[in-house]
């Protein structure tokens, strides 16, 4: 079966992605995440040669600059500021859920057989599995971290994942709704970089599991 | 004739080979602090001497001790033989996967006992270490070999590792992974960096030094070379795992996949004594997570195998 | 592009005066009278639309209008205005009762409001799915401003479990809606599209798989922005720590917005005849989700999580309504709902105002305190459990009989029990309230200005129930 370059960098994106899940050290999580999206803009430049189309080159040198650079670069000058350098625990421990996103990533494989792609180098089913495991490991990171900050981490991977399926299942998506995904990511980030300093502010630390002051009882 | 040449062939090199591995590394890592450093064949002139040495031996200890070093390279000899490290003509009729982990679990038995018999605190805190870090690590290494067996189909290393199908995607991925698995579960396994510095004697931190603490003469030499010869295996079959992921490499001939092979093995050799002289040593509570990493190259190779069973 | 400006022109306008050097004062009363001119401007817009059934008015390449949209497009920015004039008020009174907010605090809420208006407009104006999911994460954004207001700990808590579950929730929606552009590129229509009107005209031809499950994640996400049962946990959060103002605006147009959504992509799904996925999944989940809301409603705490969990028991009835596949009455039940709840909400401000407190065990008396507030509340409070005459007892009556085979009986049986169990819960809670003698030391506000808008809200709803509205929507072919 022939495997396409675009297939090999969303599969090696996944696979980064997985081993964000393995370690608790916040730096270490957002280089994972740089290079996860660097493969990913790789991935769409294959893509753009593939099906020679000229949007997706722009749009892959914007997920560099935006996601690769500017995010990761952005989060650790705010790591740097909050103090915050390790993440404090999850729910299961790093290695343990590393190795249960590889199990998701092989689940990924399964679930993703029977969805139709269209026809053409580029398409198919191991892109579909790609997108789909970063959507699992980006829920297993939002579920299994305490610190606000990783949650955020866990949203972005998320986005990849979704960017990658949109990516590999059609035929071109409007590139209207492709800048709406990057501005809607961009502004969440922001927005979300500035609570945490006001979290930090009031709570004194960016634990989510202390955030249990409004529950019923 | 060529049967004796092969034999030859095979004795010079399990003589030479963890010689020269165990020089290299010496050598990177003098060359990397500025010095010259040894010869590279400086080990084969250390063993000499040490097997010229009489023994000092406690008078705690009961026969174990010796028994076990002798043990010890017996094994290792014995699963010189069985694996393909080299790429020579196969030797052995069979070598299952299962066999070889276990034979290797075997040598590690016996050198755990002939630690702990020698009755000191050292001994007994780096066999519990030793013990700790291979139950982590076994599976990763019978999990990498397992995938390998999966995808060809076979649990005969002979007939894994001379396998000359014509390559797919999915078959190059999964030897890399597995050799990247067994070669950093070696590591593990032989004690070397990230895991425990060979040249620290630190008693805190020793993992293998401190289980020979107690050899001397003849028995260090012996567990000194049976070590070496350990390294080389390990070394050998990663480095055959990554250049059997290119496809050209079935192509070539018995001999120039043995030179390709040594040369990855102390090519191999070069990057160990590269990464002891770079990279700072892990804390212990640090390495289980090391060896999951490790372990999680093996799921990726063992799933990958069998998917690609499952799609064909 | 006319109808661009004309929809953004106002709401852009309020903005900047917001920002700009004037007194908080001068805006009290310059941003309600903007507010109200947008709704006449917007009513102007949509007339045409709201002729007849099928009318259809293409705006713009990807934005267009038709009855139903026209519908809550005029509801919601009627609350909108409603609420903004009731927000003037309230402010001023924070300052009576001693409480009074940095006034750049007001007019940043002025200007957020504004923008949040005009993000839920762009959600029943367009057209274009994928201009339908930004409107509705940028309706997050600004909303998120608004829950963060008073800016102590816990509204930051509720602001962040809002952002990160909406946002999550919303990504699930988007991946929903690749699935379904992708459906529409293995049909009939070339090279796909995110029309909404080309996917329901060809809704046959789509994908069945892939129309499935892009349906489902579709359902996730934007029910997750609704405040369907298992993913509802940021709704009372947020809804509680808001400006009652603000907190209307949420419960009584938000909601109605991502149920919009729901129901353009659950009319897809029906026009193609999956009929379990249409009918099914909506109706279980929305009864569901009912039940589950009325449980909770059993031991509440606050006053404003009493009707945030209320609100999430209006979701479930409106989420059956639309597996019903019957949009009229969506919009007929999001109405009643949105009049009442949002003279509640209003209500409620005034009376945490007062009493000093949010907490139900501590509030007592308020017929005492001021007989309008009282009688106003309990109007309200029946008119949102739906009582008769009001109108949310005809469509929640209408909804309930428009069921017809096994599953939906069964439905309609488990609503009928939530919507009685809500009545005790809610009557329970509110009669505590009315009666008694005030426990704390009570402020008095001004009672003209801070019933007006309540009172207004809850005759409307009446007349929406005496007057058989519904026969102005349900004029089926």
């Amino acid at each position: 079966m022939m495997v396409t370059a675009t297939e090999i960098c969303v599969l090696t994106a996944a696979l980064l992605a997985c081993l964000i899940v393995g370690s608790l050290h916040l730096k270490v999580n957002l280089w994972l995440y740089a290079l996860s999206t660097l493969f990913i803009a790789l991935a769409t430049a294959a893509a753009a040669l593939e099906h020679s189309e000229t949007g997706l080159i722009v749009i892959a040198i914007l997920i560099a600059l935006l996601k690769s650079i500017a995010i990761p670069k952005f989060f650790s000058w705010a790591i740097d500021k909050l103090h915050v350098y390790r993440d404090l625990g999850a729910i299961i421990a790093p290695p343990l859920a590393m190795h249960a996103a590889i199990l998701l990533f092989a689940l990924s494989f399964i679930l993703t057989k029977e969805i139709p792609s269209p026809a053409g180098p580029g398409y198919g089913w191991f892109g579909a599995a790609g997108g789909i495991s970063l959507v699992f490991t980006g829920l297993l990171l939002m579920l299994t971290r305490r610190l606000a900050i990783s949650q955020i981490f866990g949203f972005l991977v998320i986005e990849n994942g979704i960017y990658v399926f949109a990516l590999t299942q059609t035929k071109g998506m409007p590139l209207m709704v492709e800048m709406g995904i990057l501005l809607d990511v961009l502004v969440g980030v922001m927005v979300s970089g500035l609570l945490l300093f006001k979290i930090q502010k009031s709570f004194e630390h960016i634990d989510v599991g202390q955030l249990t002051q409004l529950k019923e009882p | 004739m060529t049967a004796l040449l092969h034999w030859l062939t095979f004795l010079l090199s399990i003589i030479f080979i963890p010689v020269l591995t165990l020089g290299t590394i010496r050598k990177t890592k003098a060359r990397l602090q500025n010095r010259i450093g040894p010869p590279i064949c400086q080990p084969i002139y250390d063993l000499v001497k040490l097997a010229r040495k009489g023994e000092t031996i406690s008078s705690t200890m009961s026969g174990l001790f010796r028994l076990s070093s002798l043990f010890v390279f017996a094994d290792i000899l014995v699963l010189a033989w069985l694996t393909p490290w080299l790429c020579f003509k196969p030797w052995a009729p069979h070598s299952n996967i299962f066999m070889v982990v276990y034979l290797f679990a075997f040598a590690r038995m016996f050198t755990l006992l002939g630690s702990l018999d020698s009755g000191s605190a050292f001994g007994a805190f780096s066999a519990s270490r030793e013990a700790t870090l291979s139950l982590l690590v076994e599976p990763a290494v019978l999990l990498a070999l397992v995938a390998l067996g999966i995808f060809f189909g076979s649990s005969d290393l002979r007939v894994i590792f001379s396998h000359t199908t014509n390559q797919t995607f999915i078959g190059s991925a999964i030897w890399i992974a597995a050799g990247l698995a067994i070669f950093f579960s070696s590591l593990v396994e032989l004690s070397r960096m990230p895991v425990d510095d060979p040249t620290t004697h630190l008693e805190l931190t020793m993992i293998h030094e401190a289980m020979i603490l107690e050899a001397s003469g003849r028995n260090l030499a012996l567990i000194e070379f049976a070590h070496a010869l350990k390294m080389s295996i390990f070394f050998g079959l990663a480095s055959q795992c990554f250049l059997r992921a290119f496809p050209q490499f079935s192509t070539f001939n018995v001999y120039s996949q043995s030179g390709l092979n040594i040369v990855g093995i102390l090519g191999l050799a070069l990057f160990v004594g590269l990464l002891e002289s770079l990279i700072v040593k892990l804390q212990w509570r640090k390495v289980p997570e090391f060896i999951a990493y490790i372990l999680s190259l093996s799921l990726i190779a063992s799933l990958a195998a069998i998917g690609a069973g499952v799609i064909k | 592009m006319n109808f661009f400006i004309s929809v953004t022109a106002i709401p852009l306008a309020t903005v900047i005066l917001s920002l700009t050097k004037l007194k908080v004062e001068q805006l009290r009363l310059v941003v309600p009278v903007m507010s109200w001119l947008q709704l006449g401007v917007l009513t102007f817009l949509c007339l045409p639309a709201l002729q007849s059934n099928h009318s259809f008015l293409t705006l713009s390449a990807d934005f267009s209008i038709e009855k139903i949209g026209a519908c809550f497009l005029l509801l919601t920015n009627f609350i909108a205005a409603a609420s903004i004039t009731h927000a003037t008020c309230f402010f001023a009174n924070e300052k009576l009762v001693g409480r009074g907010e940095d006034p750049q605090h007001e007019k940043l809420y002025y200007a957020a409001c504004a923008l949040f208006v005009t993000a839920m407009s762009f959600v029943f104006l367009s057209d274009n799915l994928g201009l339908l999911w930004v409107s509705i994460e940028a309706t997050t954004l600004f909303s998120a401003a608004l829950v963060y207001f008073s800016r102590d700990k816990h509204s930051l808590e509720a602001t962040w479990k809002y952002l990160i579950i909406c946002s999550v929730g919303i990504a699930f929606a988007l991946l929903g809606i690749i699935l379904i552009f992708a459906s529409s590129q293995h049909g009939a229509i070339a090279g796909g599209s995110l029309s909404l009107r080309l996917l329901v005209n060809h809704a046959n031809e789509l994908q069945p798989k892939l129309l499935q499950f892009g349906y489902i994640f579709c359902l996730l996400g934007f029910g997750t922005k609704a405040g369907v049962f298992p993913l509802h946990t940021w709704l009372p959060d947020a809804h509680s720590e808001a400006p009652a103002p603000a907190s209307a605006l949420l419960s009584g147009a938000l909601l109605n917005c991502a149920l919009f959504a729901i129901c353009r992509v659950t009319e897809i799904i029906q026009v193609s005849g999956h009929s379990f996925f249409a009918t099914f999944l909506p109706i279980t989940w929305g009864a569901l989700t009912a039940l589950a809301a009325s449980f909770f409603l059993i031991h509440q705490i606050g006053i404003k999580r009493l009707w945030a969990y209320s609100s999430i028991e209006n979701v479930g009835i409106m989420l059956v309504a639309i597996g019903l596949g019957s949009p009229p009455l969506f919009f007929f039940q999001a109405l009643n709902h949105s009049l009442a709840k949002v003279a509640l909400f209003l209500l409620s401000g005034n009376i945490i105002q007062s009493a000093g407190t949010k907490d139900l065990k501590h509030i007592r008396g308020i017929l005492q305190v001021s007989p309008s507030w009282g009688i106003t509340f309990a109007a309200a409070a029946a008119a949102v459990t739906g009582m008769p005459p009001f109108g949310s007892f005809v469509a929640e009556w209408m909804i309930l009989s428009l069921c017809d085979d096994f599953v939906q009986r069964i439905a309609a049986g488990v609503l009928l029990f939530a919507l009685a169990l809500s009545f005790i819960a809610v009557s329970l809670h509110v009669g505590r309230i009315l009666w008694g003698k005030p426990k704390h030391q009570t402020a008095v506000l001004p009672t003209f200005s801070s019933t007006l808008i309540p009172l207004l809200l809850c005759i409307f709803s009446l007349l929406a129930g005496i007057t058989c509205l519904p026969t102005f929507f349900l004029d089926q072919p």
